[in-house]
C-alpha cells in the first residue's frame, strides 16, 4: 500500500529498519479503528517509530556542531563545512559521497539518491542543517536525506587538514579509498576529461608503478603539464571496481620539482611468499593455443600432445598487501637451480612430477623476495625476482623507533 | 565480486599466544571470514611465522594429527596439522628438530571445558628455512607491529575519527577501529608490547655479535630462545580433530575453494578506463601476445 511504502522508505532513508508488517499495523490501527485521515495517520506513525528509534525530530532539535564533537550515530546535526573531496558513488541509492571538513576536523557524508537534494561543489563552502549521524566499524558520517538544508556560504570555511596529516606514499602503497597521501611523481599521461566537472585527469607514476588521478574543476588547482614532476600534498585515494585513483581536491598543495623520477610500468613489491597454488610446476601446454592442459585436454582443443613448460603460480605477501605472481620458466629455472629439461629427468626418475613442486616449495615458500613486473588483472608477470636483502640499516632504525614509541 | 586471498599478518608469539578476541566480519553467515583481534589491533584471517620448531608429536588416534611447538624470541605457540592440511602434516612430521621454520596459517582460538581459551595455528604451510629468511621475518614483524602501535600511540589524543594522523604510520597494518577495538577489549600496555619488539630486535643483534666471535662451523644448530611454556600452564589440551571443529577461521578457504577459477581461459584485452582518449604504447599492455599468457 502506497502510504504505508512511503512511511518505510522516509524511515529508512533515516537509518532505521522498520518491517512493513509494522508499520502497516500501526497504521491500520490508526485509520480503520480510529478512523483517523490517511494523512495524519502517515505523520503519526512516521513520528511513533522515530520515537521508539530515539531519533529526533529535526523540527526539534537538530544542533549546530564542529565536526569533531560527532560521537554517537543517529543525531540530527547542523554542520558549516567545506567540500574536500567528492567520491565516485559505491552504490545507485547513493546521488553523491565525499569528504567535509572544518577546522575540527573532516568527515565522510553521503547524500541518498532519494533525498532529491542538490549536488554539493568541491570546494564550496555550505550551511547544512538538518544532517543525519551515523557510524560503521567505528567511522562516523553525515548522510543528507529528505530534511536537509543546503545553504551556500559567502565566506571559506578554513579546513583542518593540515599538510602534515597526510602520510607520505609510493604508489604501490595505496591500498584503499579514503586516505590522505603524499606523493612525488611525475605526469604519465594526460587524457580527455571524462566530464565538465573534471578538468584534468590522466596517469601519475613513480618508481613503483602508475596510478589515476582526476582533477576537479572547482578545485582551482594549477593545470599539470605532461612529462613534468610534482610533489603532492593531501591527495585522496578513491577506489572503484579495485582500481585505485588519487583526487587533487581544493587542500591539495602542489610543487613542482626537478627531482627526476623513473617511472615504472612496472609493479615492485616486497614479501615473503606464503602459498604455491594449483597449476605450478611441470606443466604441459597445448601446442596450439598455449593453454595449459587439464589431464591431457584443452579446453579449445581437446586432447592433444602437451608441450611441456616450468612455472609458478604464487601469492606475495608482506603483512599489509597480498599479490598473486605469475613466474616463467627462465625464472623458474634461476630460482630452483636447474633447467627444464633436468627438472623433466628428475620427475621421470622419481616417477611423479610432485617432486618438482616440492622442490620448488622449498624455494619458495616462507622466503622473501623482490619482485617487479606488470600486473595485468589478477597476477603480477615477474620479470625479475631477487632474494630480498637483510637490512642491518632496517634494524638500527626500527629499534630507535620502538625505543621512540 | 573479486576473490580475494587474506594477507598474512605478521606477529610475534607471545602477542598471538594471548589473542583471544575472535569475530566474524559482516553478517553471521559461515561464510563471513573470521578474524581474531590481537592485542597491538592486528586482524588476522592468516598469520605468518617464522620461528624454531622445538616439539613435535603425532596426537592422532587413527589418522595422524601431527602437533608442533614453535618458539620465536618473544613466546611459543602450538602448531596442529591433521589429514585436512596433508602438506603441513608431512612437513611437520619430517622436518628435523630444532629447524627455523616457517609457517603460513589460521589462528584458531580453542575454549576448554573449564572456560580457558588456548590459541593455536592451523598450518596450511610448513617449509623449512635459514637463519637468515627468520632475522627477515623478525624485521618485518617489528616493523608491523610497530605501526600498529604507533597508531594506537596516536588514538590517545581526541580528535575526529576520519582524521589521518601523520606520517608516522603506513598504509593498514590497523585501522583506528581495530586499535580502539583491541584496546578495549586487552586494555593494551603499549610499553609492554614495545618491550616485547626490542627484545625481538635483540635477538639479531645477539646472534650477529655471537656469529663474529665464533668459528664458522659452529653455527649449526638455531639458538632456541625465550620461554617454551609459560610458567604455570598446566597439561595442554588439544582441539578435537573430529567432531566439532573448534571455533576457527575455515571460512575464507572455502569460500575460496567456492570461487570459480576466472582464470582457466585467456582473457581478452581488457579496456582501459571510460573517458579516456589517448592511450599510447606506454600502458597499453593488451598489445602484448596474450596468447602466450595462460592466465
Amino acid at each position: 500500500m502506497k502510504d504505508i511504502e512511503q512511511i518505510v522508505s522516509r524511515l529508512s532513508e533515516l537509518g532505521i529498519s522498520v518491517s512493513t508488517e509494522d508499520v502497516e499495523k500501526r497504521y491500520r490501527l490508526l485509520v480503520d479503528k480510529f478512523q483517523v485521515p490517511p494523512r495524519e495517520a502517515q505523520r503519526s506513525v512516521l513520528n511513533y517509530f522515530l520515537k521508539e528509534k530515539g531519533v529526533a525530530l529535526p523540527a526539534r532539535k537538530s544542533e549546530q556542531v564542529k565536526i569533531n564533537q560527532i560521537r554517537e550515530p543517529g543525531r540530527w546535526v547542523d554542520l558549516e563545512a567545506k567540500v574536500l573531496s567528492l567520491f565516485d558513488s559505491p552504490s545507485p541509492a547513493i546521488s553523491q559521497a565525499g569528504i567535509l571538513g572544518d577546522e575540527t576536523g573532516n568527515i565522510r557524508f553521503v547524500k541518498w539518491a532519494k533525498s532529491e537534494q542538490p549536488d554539493l561543489v568541491e570546494g564550496r563552502s555550505y550551511l547544512l542543517r538538518n544532517l543525519v549521524t551515523d557510524e560503521f566499524q567505528g567511522r562516523f558520517s553525515v548522510k543528507i536525506n529528505r530534511s536537509t538544508e543546503i545553504a551556500e556560504l559567502d565566506r571559506d570555511i578554513e579546513s583542518a587538514v593540515l599538510p602534515q596529516s597526510s602520510a607520505d606514499y609510493k604508489v604501490v602503497d595505496i591500498s584503499g579509498p579514503g586516505q590522505w597521501i603524499n606523493l612525488r611523481a611525475k605526469v604519465v599521461q594526460l587524457w580527455e576529461p571524462s566530464s565538465d566537472s573534471i578538468q584534468q585527469q590522466g596517469l601519475l607514476g613513480d618508481e613503483t608503478g602508475v596510478v589515476r588521478f582526476v582533477k576537479w574543476a572547482k578545485s582551482e588547482q594549477p593545470d599539470l603539464v605532461e612529462g613534468r614532476s610534482y610533489l603532492f600534498r593531501n591527495l585522496v585515494t578513491d577506489e572503484f571496481q579495485g582500481r585505485f585513483s588519487v583526487k587533487i581536491n581544493r587542500s591539495t598543495v602542489i610543487e613542482e620539482t626537478e627531482e627526476p623520477i623513473e617511472v615504472s610500468l612496472n609493479r615492485r613489491i616486497s614479501g615473503a611468499i606464503v602459498d604455491i597454488q594449483k597449476g605450478s610446476g611441470l606443466i604441459k601446454r597445448c601446442p596450439t593455443c598455449k593453454r595449459p592442459l587439464s589431464k591431457g585436454m584443452c579446453a579449445e582443443h581437446g586432447k592433444v600432445e602437451g608441450v611441456y613448460d616450468l612455472r609458478v603460480k604464487a601469492a606475495i605477501d608482506d603483512g599489509l598487501i597480498v599479490q598473486d605472481i605469475l613466474i616463467n620458466r627462465e625464472r623458474v629455472e634461476e630460482l630452483i637451480g636447474l633447467t627444464m629439461e633436468q627438472a623433466k629427468e628428475m620427475a621421470m626418475e622419481a616417477l611423479d612430477h610432485e617432486v618438482v613442486l616440492a622442490l620448488i616449495e622449498e624455494k619458495l615458500i616462507g622466503r622473501y623476495f623482490e619482485v617487479t613486473g606488470p600486473v595485468r588483472d589478477r597476477y603480477l608477470l615477474v620479470d625479475s625476482i631477487k632474494e630480498m636483502p637483510f637490512s642491518d640499516e632496517d634494524l638500527s632504525l626500527l629499534v630507535s623507533r620502538a625505543e621512540g614509541l | 565480486m573479486m576473490y580475494s586471498r587474506e594477507v598474512a599478518r605478521r606477529v610475534f608469539l607471545a602477542e598471538l599466544k594471548r589473542s583471544d578476541l575472535s569475530f566474524r566480519e559482516g553478517d553471521d553467515s559461515q561464510y563471513a571470514p573470521q578474524y581474531l583481534l590481537t592485542p597491538t589491533g592486528a586482524r588476522c584471517n592468516r598469520v605468518f611465522v617464522v620461528g624454531t620448531l622445538i616439539e613435535r608429536d603425532d596426537i592422532g588416534e587413527e589418522v595422524e594429527y601431527w602437533r608442533g611447538r614453535l618458539a620465536d624470541p618473544t613466546g611459543s605457540i602450538l602448531i596442529y596439522a591433521g589429514q585436512y592440511q596433508p602438506e603441513a602434516s608431512r612437513a611437520l612430521a619430517e622436518i628435523e628438530i630444532p629447524s627455523f621454520v616457517a609457517v603460513v596459517g589460521k589462528p584458531s582460538v580453542y575454549e576448554t571445558e573449564d572456560g580457558r581459551k588456548i590459541t593455536s595455528i592451523r598450518a596450511e604451510a610448513v617449509q623449512k628455512v635459514d637463519l637468515d629468511t627468520r632475522n627477515k621475518w623478525i624485521i618485518e614483524a617489528a616493523r608491523r607491529t610497530l605501526e600498529r602501535l604507533e597508531l594506537m600511540r596516536s588514538i590517545d589524543v581526541p580528535q575526529s575519527t576520519d582524521f589521518r594522523p601523520g606520517t608516522i604510520y603506513h598504509p593498514e597494518a590497523t585501522t583506528v577501529e581495530d586499535c580502539r577495538k583491541a584496546r578495549g577489549h586487552y586494555s593494551t600496555n603499549i610499553s609492554e608490547y614495545k618491550q616485547m619488539v626490542l627484545t625481538a630486535l635483540s635477538a639479531i643483534r645477539k646472534e650477529q655479535a655471537i656469529e663474529e666471535s665464533m668459528p664458522a662451523e659452529a653455527h649449526v644448530m638455531p639458538e632456541v630462545h625465550a620461554e617454551t611454556r609459560t610458567p604455570g600452564e598446566v597439561e595442554m589440551q588439544d582441539p578435537p580433530v573430529r567432531g566439532k571443529l573448534p571455533v576457527d577461521y575455515e571460512a575464507d578457504s572455502r569460500a575460496e575453494s567456492l570461487k570459480p577459477d576466472a582464470y582457466t581461459k585467456p582473457q581478452p584485452g581488457r579496456r582501459r578506463q571510460t573517458g579516456s582518449k589517448r592511450i599510447s604504447s606506454l600502458v597499453d599492455l593488451e598489445n602484448d601476445d596474450i596468447e602466450e599468457i595462460d592466465i
